[in-house]
């Protein structure tokens, strides 16, 4: 199916009763994600290098490792990510929709407001007010606040697509759609708490029962976040910068309701071997390798929306990330189904080997994707040329690099974690102490710590070259094109 | 055009890559004489090596005392190692070619084959470093070998299957994607491997 | 009506869509999730486990704040390894009165589930204090700060323990009342200590097989 074209007009003597799209919103929020970028990417150097030398926390408890990490993990998550997702959706949902956003003024209050909730819930982890469920440290309060937040941002959203002048919704929508709804669902269940104080709570659920629900929440927010929402995303800026519709429309529907059904079953291979029944671990084992499938269908999908159109490319930075993405993302979830088996898993769990999976999916996939997304999209909200190409191909190579190296180090760091913590000698003793274990690490985190410089170097360079972009430029006035470029009688 | 290509040509992989890139570009090598003059002896080199440190060093895999492993065991792995990069070279080649296809590239399999003796080089070669197997030496050694590799990659391929920089680039990122699959895939067999009994004694 | 068709109803209907994604993401987290709910074998504590002391609950509660959970995992796995190295495997059981569960993901530092009793209390907050007094290579952070702050700082103790009173957990009125009193002069890394040593004590030997071993 084709893309709906945009139209340009400048000096309309209509303007008084024209809409144009509401692109300045999509405009605050890319500034936001880069500087949550930024931020957030430092604080994990810093982690990173605290990992080393741990005298870095000076004995204050707001630089400790153990509040600062996360810091690392929401700032990214939820300022980066979330951030980057709704700029991207409603840009997106304006011109898959021939609509402007509906409930503009909704949409801005969300916007600025989300800003706020993460810089106040971020300094509240500082402060040591910390729920103790990974990745969903918030306290109940901020926990509220992201709920309705979460419905608004649902509203303008939904509400602008229930205003389409096409009949048929686009593929990227029902990934951003799928985001809102299921992290709506994952959220609201898993952070049911009872409220001490202002300040504390108690999960809803006990013991083995909590690390259920926390897993299911964890690995899903992984599933409908880091990977749907983003594939939204994808599926809009893909073709659109190829210039060609996606490869297959009949393989994005079964991967899309492929994914968005099993996905939800593969939790459980975050607690293999725990204190939790062994049906469910088999279960999460079991649906995490199907997982795959769909998974790479739609891989394979957006690869092949770029190769089917070589002769038409013009080559720029934003399309060299979105390409080395998908790459990543193959890996990502080609390796996550792989340490899902439970074989692999003894060795693996607990270990690093973790943490470079999680990264070789965040810088790889994530940050990269949407590093060539604003590339592309960040010259056309203000109808002007990048500030400077040279500076976003060498961003690409420190990309690269940065992200291999950590990659590599983890792996290594990670396999003999695994490998040593495990060994036995002849009769039967245990070959390693875990101190010796740990203080061998040192080498694989000081290759860690120069990946995680080599990224964020890039990043600040992207955010200076896209700063320059926009500096001084009006976002550019976009009108829904009067004749719809695709529509579908039924 | 010339179907042999001259050992000497990859020892110059170091000093005048382009060169050696331009003249890859005017030749269409068998699949057969690139395999066995190069591909087979590449892959031979760090399994060899390997078997050689293990015996004699154990795995320092940093912690004080080296793991070590009878005899038998490490003959299985080494030769486990030697037919994975075997089938990693191979499956390259093959993805390659088939990738030609759609990026408007050169499609001989000789020609691919020829792609991935010029990116393995580096790091066959840098595997010599197996001979002391101390996980942390091989990382040091094998990082810079695999950023040399990868500019061979991506400066190479282009030229190579003569097509322009830009597909060039893109089809470099594919293959990049299918060599970190392929070598996660290693990495996850051995462990796996481990997991259930065979290799360095765990206890699981 | 074939899969294409059913699609097609969805992808021209908002509500239909938000319905449609909304029951099939739904399904799998019914089915793992609503039995584990009501499986008695993990919400029945084992013989040995009991409630947290205000003492050592104000100290869990201190190891959630600070962290702690990022870098020590509390679950050891039926591994004959791992059975070696930290003691006998957890079991589901002994985690009914964790809100939340601290088994963590990751092991930058070694597990914690068994290490009640390992160590002495002035081992305990020497190592709180500055770990590489004791432990020349730990990358574990320093807590001094610990050392000062009264662990009921706040006062909300009897709010706490209400909470969890509401939550089911055995906490009679009498103890709610005295706990104010129990935790008076308390120090946070005392509190916390408190903690460390009866994490672990619950488990139940005879539970386990005669190997300790799982598979």
């Amino acid at each position: 199916m084709a893309l709906p074209l945009v139209s340009k007009m400048t000096g309309n003597a209509n303007d008084a009763v024209v809409e144009y799209y509401h692109d300045d919103v999509v405009r605050f929020l890319v500034m936001c994600s880069l500087v949550w970028a930024v931020l957030a990417m430092t604080a994990g150097v810093y982690v990173a290098a605290e990992l080393i030398w741990p005298g870095l926390g000076f004995d204050h408890p707001w630089l400790s490792f153990g509040r600062l990490r996360a810091l690392h993990t929401n700032g990214i998550i939820f300022g980066f990510g979330v951030s980057a997702l709704m700029a991207t959706a409603f840009y997106s949902v304006q011109r898959t929709c021939h609509v402007p956003l509906a409930l503009p003024k909704l949409a801005w209050f969300t916007g600025v407001a989300w800003q706020f909730g993460v810089l106040a819930g971020g300094l509240s982890l500082l402060a040591g007010m910390n729920g103790g469920k990974e990745y969903a440290e918030l306290e109940w309060p901020f926990d509220i606040v992201i709920a309705l937040l979460w419905v608004y941002f649902g509203l303008v959203f939904f509400t602008t697509i229930a205003r389409r002048k096409i009949k048929p919704i686009y593929v990227s929508n029902w990934f951003y759609g799928g985001l809102i709804i299921v992290i709506a669902m994952l959220h609201i269940v898993n952070s049911l708490a009872m409220p001490a104080t202002w300040f504390k709570s108690y999960s809803a659920f006990p013991g083995a029962q909590d690390a259920i629900v926390q897993w299911w929440y964890g690995h899903n927010a992984v599933g409908f976040l880091l990977t749907g929402g983003f594939l939204g995303m994808m599926y809009y800026f893909l073709p659109k910068h190829a210039d060609r519709p996606i490869w297959s429309y009949r393989l994005s529907i079964v991967a899309f309701w492929a994914f968005t059904y099993s996905y939800i079953w593969a939790g459980p291979h975050h607690l293999h071997y725990n204190s939790i029944p062994d049906w469910v671990q088999n279960l999460g084992m079991g649906m995490s390798l199907i997982l795959l499938a769909p998974s790479w269908a739609t891989m394979v999908n957006g690869i092949m929306t770029v190769s089917s159109a070589w002769e038409k490319l013009r080559t720029d930075p934003a399309l060299k990330f979105i390409v080395l993405s998908l790459a990543f993302y193959g890996l990502a979830t080609f390796e996550g189904p792989m340490m899902a088996i439970k074989s692999v898993n003894v060795v693996s769990h607990f270990t690093d080997w973790t943490i470079g999976h999680v990264h070789s999916g965040a810088l790889g996939w994530n940050a990269m994707i949407t590093f060539g997304t604003f590339y592309f999209l960040v010259p056309r909200l203000v109808g002007g040329k990048l500030y400077s190409v040279r500076m976003a191909n060498a961003h690409f190579w420190m990309a690269l690099a940065g992200t291999m190296l950590y990659v590599l180090a983890m792996w290594g760091a990670g396999v003999s974690q695994g490998l040593l913590w495990l060994s036995l000698d002849q009769i039967g003793e245990l070959s390693f102490s875990f101190k010796d274990i740990m203080a061998s690490m040192v080498p694989y985190y000081l290759l860690r710590l120069v990946a995680g410089l080599i990224f964020l170097a890039g990043a600040v360079m992207m955010t200076y070259n896209l700063a320059m972009t926009i500096k001084g430029r009006p976002t550019v006035k976009v009108r829904p094109p009067e004749v719809t470029a695709y529509r579908v009688d039924s | 055009m010339r179907t042999t290509i001259q050992s000497w040509l990859f020892f110059r992989l170091l000093t005048k890559p382009s060169v050696v890139f331009v003249e890859l570009s005017e030749t269409r090598p068998s699949p057969y004489s690139v395999f066995f003059r190069f591909i087979f002896w590449l892959a031979l080199i760090p399994p060899v090596f390997a078997y050689i440190g293990a015996a004699n060093f154990g795995w320092h895999l940093g912690a004080a005392e080296p793991l070590f492993m009878s005899n038998e065991e490490l003959i299985a792995i080494s030769i486990a190692y030697f037919i994975a990069l075997l089938f990693g070279f191979i499956s390259t080649a093959m993805i390659a070619q088939w990738m030609a296809a759609t990026y408007g590239a050169r499609h001989s399999l000789g020609i691919h084959f020829a792609v991935v003796t010029i990116v393995a080089a580096p790091l066959a070669v840098g595997s010599i470093v197996h001979l002391y197997p101390h996980v942390f030496v091989n990382v040091l050694v094998l990082i810079p070998t695999l950023i040399w590799s990868m500019y061979l990659l991506y400066r190479g391929l282009p030229i190579v299957l003569k097509i322009g920089p830009e597909r060039g680039m893109l089809m470099a990122s594919s293959l990049i994607g299918w060599l970190l699959v392929a070598a996660v895939s290693l990495l996850g067999l051995s462990v796996g491997l481990w997991g259930s009994g065979i290799g360095p004694s765990i206890g699981v | 009506m074939n899969g294409l068709q059913l699609h097609k109803k969805l992808e021209e209907n908002s509500a239909l869509l938000i319905f449609g994604i909304l029951f099939v993401s739904a399904i799998g987290g019914l089915v793992q999730i609503v039995p584990s709910l009501f499986q008695e074998s993990l919400s029945t504590p084992t013989p040995n486990t009991r409630d947290y002391s205000p003492v050592e609950l104000l100290g869990r509660d201190i190891y959630v704040r600070e962290g702690c959970s990022v870098c020590h995992s509390q679950q050891i796995r039926p591994l004959l390894a791992e059975i070696e190295r930290y003691g006998p495997y957890s079991q589901a059981g002994e985690f009914v009165y964790d809100r939340p569960f601290l088994w963590g993901s990751k092991r930058t530092g070694p597990d914690l589930h068994r290490i009640g009793g390992k160590y002495s209390d002035i081992w305990h907050r020497v190592h709180l204090i500055n770990p590489r007094d004791v432990v020349p290579n730990s990358i574990m952070p320093s807590y001094p700060w610990l050392v000062d702050r009264d662990a009921n700082a706040a006062e909300d103790i009897q709010a706490r323990l209400r909470a969890l009173q509401r939550l089911g957990h055995p906490y009679d009125d009498e103890t709610i009342e005295a706990a104010p009193v129990a935790v008076q002069g308390v120090k946070e890394i005392d509190a916390l200590i408190a903690y460390l040593q009866m994490l672990g004590t619950g488990h139940d030997a005879s539970a386990l097989d005669a190997h300790g071993a799982g598979h």
